[in-house]
């Protein structure tokens, strides 16, 4: 016998969430979306989700599960039982919670919007056959497509979780669908606005959005991309691009990091108030015996390392 | 009231089609009960059809025999020959609005074969076809957001009809609970199949038969319901879709003895007969006591296409198999069986789609209908794979092209708000007073199973007949059913219930026209009556509501090109 | 037990302490730490962000420098851990990828043949070697110390390519407390983020990240956070002060490095892991443990 542990909330009724207890035989090879249709069916009809397909490709039905987001037709529940024979569900996060496990996309869809989720071809569209695009065209923005929409990682993602403003990974991922379609004719115009706050500079690298995504779009990598593109086309101008190329330089003369340098080299030379900002902790750390030595040394055989950089013409 | 010049119901290929050609000129409402990209449309895995001819020489005639033939002959043919000659085009636009398609190396669209097909003809996006396209329309629908309205979670309960005129429908807002009246010039249903009345369906929990039952509740017949399509890989007891595809790229189907029983019933085409003829033999081989371990399921074998071609092919049905059975298809067999997929059958249109009320044609003005929810009928008896994405996108456009010709120089017609609403709250209040004595969940359950053993791969008189008192049983048992959530906000609990009446009808209607036909034609099959008969049968079937119950009456087939031949393969 | 030491930039910069603790905890355990004074910086996923080619490249060579040694790589700081997992793992997974990688290796004498592992401080310690040695050589068990793990983002995903048996609900860190004496505390903040990759992009979003989690560790019960990446102390300890004022708390919290809490309790003294550097005072635990 499994305990369904769910995060119950309904405002018409009282105006706290709680947690209410079922206790439920997992039939064989049954879905946590299996059990929460046997609990809604056979033990209590108002507990209230959304489903649609259950076969992972509509997006409907993700909620958190001991604590991450997943989506409830894809995982077998005996999969998910804790060590106590329970499984926790849970409103995703980042959202305001409707109803039990029911939460207001209206954030996530308006990001969506926001990074103008279509094709902007260029006038040149053959008007009786397809627009050619290679295999390997193709396989750039494959992953990207294979996103369906249902907010895990946006649940999940550690810098929503302080910073509204935030695109969020599945709007970058879908932003990335278009960067990378070599049939998109605003690609610089793409990852102009994408370098902005809120942009792929302010993802915070950590992977929970690759961890909680139910296919492979992976918004993680697809972020990363977007960011080798725009600092292809030259789009510079912002701490996130700075700091990229400081390391990058810094690995590039000497094989390894210069700290002290890339802090104001990722503000800008001439960003007043930016490096003024990084004095607190300089000083503290300075203080502390803490900054990095002066005299900046290079690995051994930095040579080679060098010779790398050229090769690959960087 | 909120008023729009056109409402359209249903936000999956067929609706989001149809609201991109009417948002060029007038304002739209479309109303989903999910969210448009959670359209089941998404699920189609395959492909889309269409004789571009990119990997060997097609054409729209062979396109149009392979669906006629494998429609059993039931198909109307003038529509058939304007679909399928329509079919590149409308494939070029997909590609055009941005849609992901996989390619040829060099660079074109790339084909792939599928069953009753002649010719590789399905283009594809890898085997999430369907979720491609979908999300390319709705892309271009983002676009165009300001002159497309989107109900996101609205629930459609009837449609408002005035006489030959349909002027709205009586919605509710899923979230708020609150009913309200859409006032349109023109409705066009895009709302999709019904195949959540049987126990196994590849189908979505919201297909089930909202739309088709609006209508019929408005007095407008229904078309060839007794042909409802059985997909031949349905996960093993769950029926979720594993994409013809698979077969399409090479996989084998194997009986319990481990034999290639496909050459016992399709020697020329295998694995890639029709759907009806392979879920019929595989069925077949279940009731022979050849099913895998003696259980109701036969064996998918993509063994031999190697890791390479599945990963770049069929990457979500390996992951299907591994997250759903823990089998990778890699290195095992996928365990199947036949699966409800598609309704071949429903809201009757001509091929412009607009809804018609008789067999002569006659309109109903104001009232157009596009994709699985309506029957034009391009697919006759039976459907080939991957021509139901290329109906719902050219009915669709098609959809929208009539309404704008429809709508040119026509005011809104009159509504009476107040008695709409009130038609509806009934239908609410109705629930919540009911004794509460039964269990909506047993009489789904027992709807969905006696549907599957009574009137799915193979029927019979007498099973028909237990299928239908059964039903109606049920339908006693669903005046008294209990309702938990009473609250308005985000009750899911109750729109199930109205689902779930919407099913029971649907059932009794499908079972009904079942026991009518008797013969044998495509999808669906007679053992008491094995053979097709085109002296008595060659025929749609039109479902009228009447004091008495339903009336089954005939409707001509339209035959041009192709007469009526044995069909084998 | 010998290893090449990757040390990372970090260690031997901004928090030599790790490098101090790092030497002291090997030797106390008996492990003999090789440093790799050739090897470049991991690249720490930004110089991917340049070019994914040259920062596996790079990576590339690293391990090759390993490999002649016939050695397996360790790694004290998550960040790195996680970087080369994924240069391994890009490699391993495409042959002719490895293939165009080693081209570019060629001239410089380096060629990688997939035979040197990757492994963290803390996943060596968690082995069953590991964890004999450490209950066998404590000399002062970190009893009463309530320690809060912090693990780092990079060596718990993506899950596939961590060494921790369960990443989204992990043990290892807290089994070498226990090990060590000491009663770890659990607390949902553990697998976060710091928040330490934006602190140039989005301060106070990077400041809310790392004061967030470490008002969990505070509420439940903590006495001192430890951690195995060197980016996650910077954030955790350099930035409490700015932390505190934007959350405005007067709570704060001593963050060692996991070598500075195993050196402890193999009888080292805090001054000589660099304790007195942190700008977050570890005198509290000074006091716990009586030395």
């Amino acid at each position: 016998m499994a305990t369904f542990k769910i995060k119950r909330f309904n405002p018409e009724k009282q105006p706290q969430p709680y947690y209410e207890e079922f206790q439920l035989d997992i039939p064989p090879a049954a879905t946590l979306l299996d059990c929460m249709n046997q609990i809604k069916w056979t033990l209590d009809g108002s507990l209230t989700y959304r489903m649609s397909c259950r076969s992972a490709i509509c997006g409907s039905c993700a909620v958190k599960s001991n604590g991450h987001a997943l989506l409830a037709c894809q995982r077998q529940a005996e999969h998910l039982l804790d060590d106590n024979d329970t499984i926790t569900l849970e409103p995703l996060g980042n959202m305001q919670p409707i109803k039990d496990l029911v939460v207001d996309f209206t954030p996530f869809w308006d990001k969506i919007n926001q990074v103008k989720p279509y094709l902007q071809p260029d006038d040149e569209v053959p008007p009786q056959k397809e627009r050619r695009q290679s295999p390997q065209e193709f396989s750039l923005i494959d992953d990207a497509s294979t996103c369906i929409m249902c907010g895990a990682c946006y649940s999940d993602c550690n810098t929503l979780e302080v910073d509204d403003n935030f695109l969020g990974p599945a709007a970058l991922a879908k932003a990335q669908r278009f960067v990378g379609d070599s049939r998109d004719a605003q690609t610089h115009a793409r990852v102009q606005a994408l370098s902005e706050p809120g942009g792929v500079w302010d993802c915070t690298h950590c992977g929970e959005c690759v961890e909680r995504c139910p296919k492979p779009t992976r918004p993680f990598d697809r972020i990363k991309e977007i960011m080798t593109v725009a600092l292809e086309h030259g789009v510079h101008d912002n701490n996130g691009a700075r700091h990229a190329l400081s390391f990058f330089n810094s690995v590039k003369r000497s094989g390894n990091l210069n700290e002290n340098r890339i802090p104001v080299e990722s503000m800008g030379f001439f960003n007043i108030r930016g490096l003024l900002s990084l004095l607190p902790a300089g000083l503290r750390m300075f203080l502390k015996r803490k900054a990095p030595p002066v005299i900046h040394h290079s690995i051994d055989e930095v040579d080679d390392v060098k010779r790398i950089f050229k090769e690959l013409g960087q | 009231m909120i008023q729009h010049d056109v409402v359209i119901v249903g936000a999956g290929l067929a609706g989001m089609r149809s609201a991109l050609e009417v948002c060029k000129e007038l304002d739209v409402g479309m109303l989903t009960k999910v969210y448009p990209s959670r359209s089941h449309s998404g699920a189609a895995q395959g492909g889309i059809a269409a004789s571009l001819g990119n990997s060997e020489s097609d054409s729209w005639e062979e396109h149009m025999f392979d669906t006629v033939k494998g429609g059993d002959f039931l198909s109307d043919q003038d529509a058939v020959e304007e679909y399928v000659k329509a079919a590149p085009r409308v494939i070029y636009e997909l590609e055009h609005m941005g849609c992901v398609f996989s390619r040829t190396p060099d660079g074109k669209i790339a084909q792939r074969s599928f069953g009753g097909h002649s010719k590789p003809r399905a283009c594809f996006s890898a085997d999430r076809t369907g979720h491609a396209i979908l999300h390319a329309l709705h892309e271009q629908l983002l676009k165009n957001a300001k002159s497309v309205k989107i109900y996101n979670e609205w629930y459609m309960h009837a449609l408002i009809v005035d006489g030959d005129r349909c002027n709205g429908v009586v919605v509710s807002n899923i979230q708020s609970g609150e009913v309200e009246v859409i006032q349109a010039k023109a409705v066009v249903f895009c709302t999709g199949g019904y195949g959540r009345v049987f126990k196994i369906t590849s189908n979505a929990f919201a297909s089930t038969a909202d739309g088709v039952m609006a209508a019929y509740a408005a007095g407008i017949p229904l078309e060839d319901l007794e042909f409802v399509q059985f997909h031949p890989s349905g996960l093993y007891r769950q029926g979720i879709l594993f994409s013809e595809a698979a077969r399409g790229e090479g996989a084998y189907l194997l009986n319990g003895n481990g034999e290639r029983f496909m050459k016992e019933y399709a020697p020329s085409r295998m694995e890639l007969a029709p759907r009806d003829i392979v879920a019929r033999a595989e069925q077949s081989e279940m009731d022979a006591g050849r099913g895998v371990d003696g259980k109701d399921c036969i064996h998918l074998d993509l063994r031999h296409l190697g890791e390479a071609r599945i990963m770049e092919r069929l990457p979500q049905i390996r992951q299907l198999g591994i997250d759903f059975l823990g089998v990778d298809c890699v290195a095992d067999c996928l365990p199947i069986q036949p699966t409800a997929h598609y309704s071949m059958g429903g809201i009757p249109t001509d091929l412009h789609s607009h809804v018609i009320i008789d067999a002569g044609g006659t309109r109903m003005n104001g009232f157009f209908a596009a994709g699985e929810c309506a029957c034009v009928s391009v697919h006759g008896g039976n459907r080939l794979g991957t021509n139901s994405l290329l109906e719902a996108v050219v009915f669709g456009e098609r959809a929208g092209k009539s309404v704008l010709e429809y709508v040119a120089g026509i005011d809104h017609g009159n509504v009476n708000e107040g008695r709409e609403k009130a038609r509806v709250l009934k239908k609410f209040e109705d629930v919540f007073q009911r004794d509460g004595s039964e269990s909506y969940n047993a009489i789904r359950e027992e709807m969905k199973e006696v549907m599957m053993t009574h009137c799915g791969v193979f029927r019979d008189a007498e099973k028909l007949n237990v299928c239908i008192e059964t039903l109606q049983g049920l339908q006693e048992r669903f005046k008294k059913g209990k309702v938990t959530d009473k609250g308005k906000l985000f009750n899911t609990e109750i729109y199930e219930i109205l689902e779930l009446g919407n099913m029971l009808s649907i059932a009794q209607l499908i079972a009904n026209n079942a026991l009518q036909r008797k013969e044998s034609r495509g999808g669906h099959f007679r053992t008491d009556y094995p053979k097709r008969d085109d002296v008595n049968f060659l025929h749609h079937s039109m479902v009228y509501g009447s004091q008495n119950g339903p009336v089954v009456k005939p409707k001509p087939v339209v035959i041009t090109k192709h007469q009526p031949a044995e069909r084998t393969y | 037990m010998k290893f090449a030491l990757f040390t990372g930039c970090v260690a031997k910069g901004a928090t030599r302490e790790l490098m101090l603790s790092t030497t002291k905890a090997a030797r106390g355990l008996g492990f003999d730490f090789v440093e790799m004074k050739s090897a470049s910086c991991c690249g720490a996923g930004v110089v991917s962000e340049k070019s994914p080619l040259l920062a596996d490249a790079l990576n590339a060579r690293s391990f090759s420098i390993a490999e002649k040694q016939g050695l397996d790589i360790v790694t004290i700081c998550s960040t790195c851990q996680g970087t080369l997992k994924k240069t391994e793992a890009h490699l391993n997974e495409d042959a002719e990828y490895k293939k165009q990688v080693n081209d570019i290796l060629r001239e410089g004498g380096h060629q990688y043949n997939g035979k040197t592992r990757i492994k963290h401080f803390a996943n060596i310690l968690a082995t069953d070697e590991g964890m004999a040695r450490l209950k066998e050589r404590v000399k002062r068990p970190l009893t009463g110390l309530k320690v809060a793990a912090f693990y780092g983002c990079y060596v718990l995903r993506p899950s596939d390519r961590s060494d921790f048996a369960n990443p989204d609900n992990p043990t290892g860190m807290e089994d070498i407390f226990a090990a060590l004496g000491a009663t770890p505390v659990y607390y949902p903040s553990r697998i976060k983020c710091c928040g330490f990759p934006i602190v140039m992009m989005n301060k106070t979003a990077s400041l809310d990240m790392s004061g967030n989690a470490l008002l969990d560790a505070i509420d439940h019960g903590a006495d001192v956070v430890a951690t195995g990446c060197p980016l996650c102390h910077l954030s955790l300890d350099s930035y409490q002060p700015e932390i505190k004022i934007l959350q405005e708390t007067n709570n704060s919290i001593p963050v060692l490095h996991l070598p500075q809490l195993v050196a402890l309790a193999l009888g080292y003294s805090p001054d000589e892991l660099g304790m007195d550097r942190h700008i977050v005072s570890t005198l509290k635990i000074n006091e716990i443990l009586h030395c």
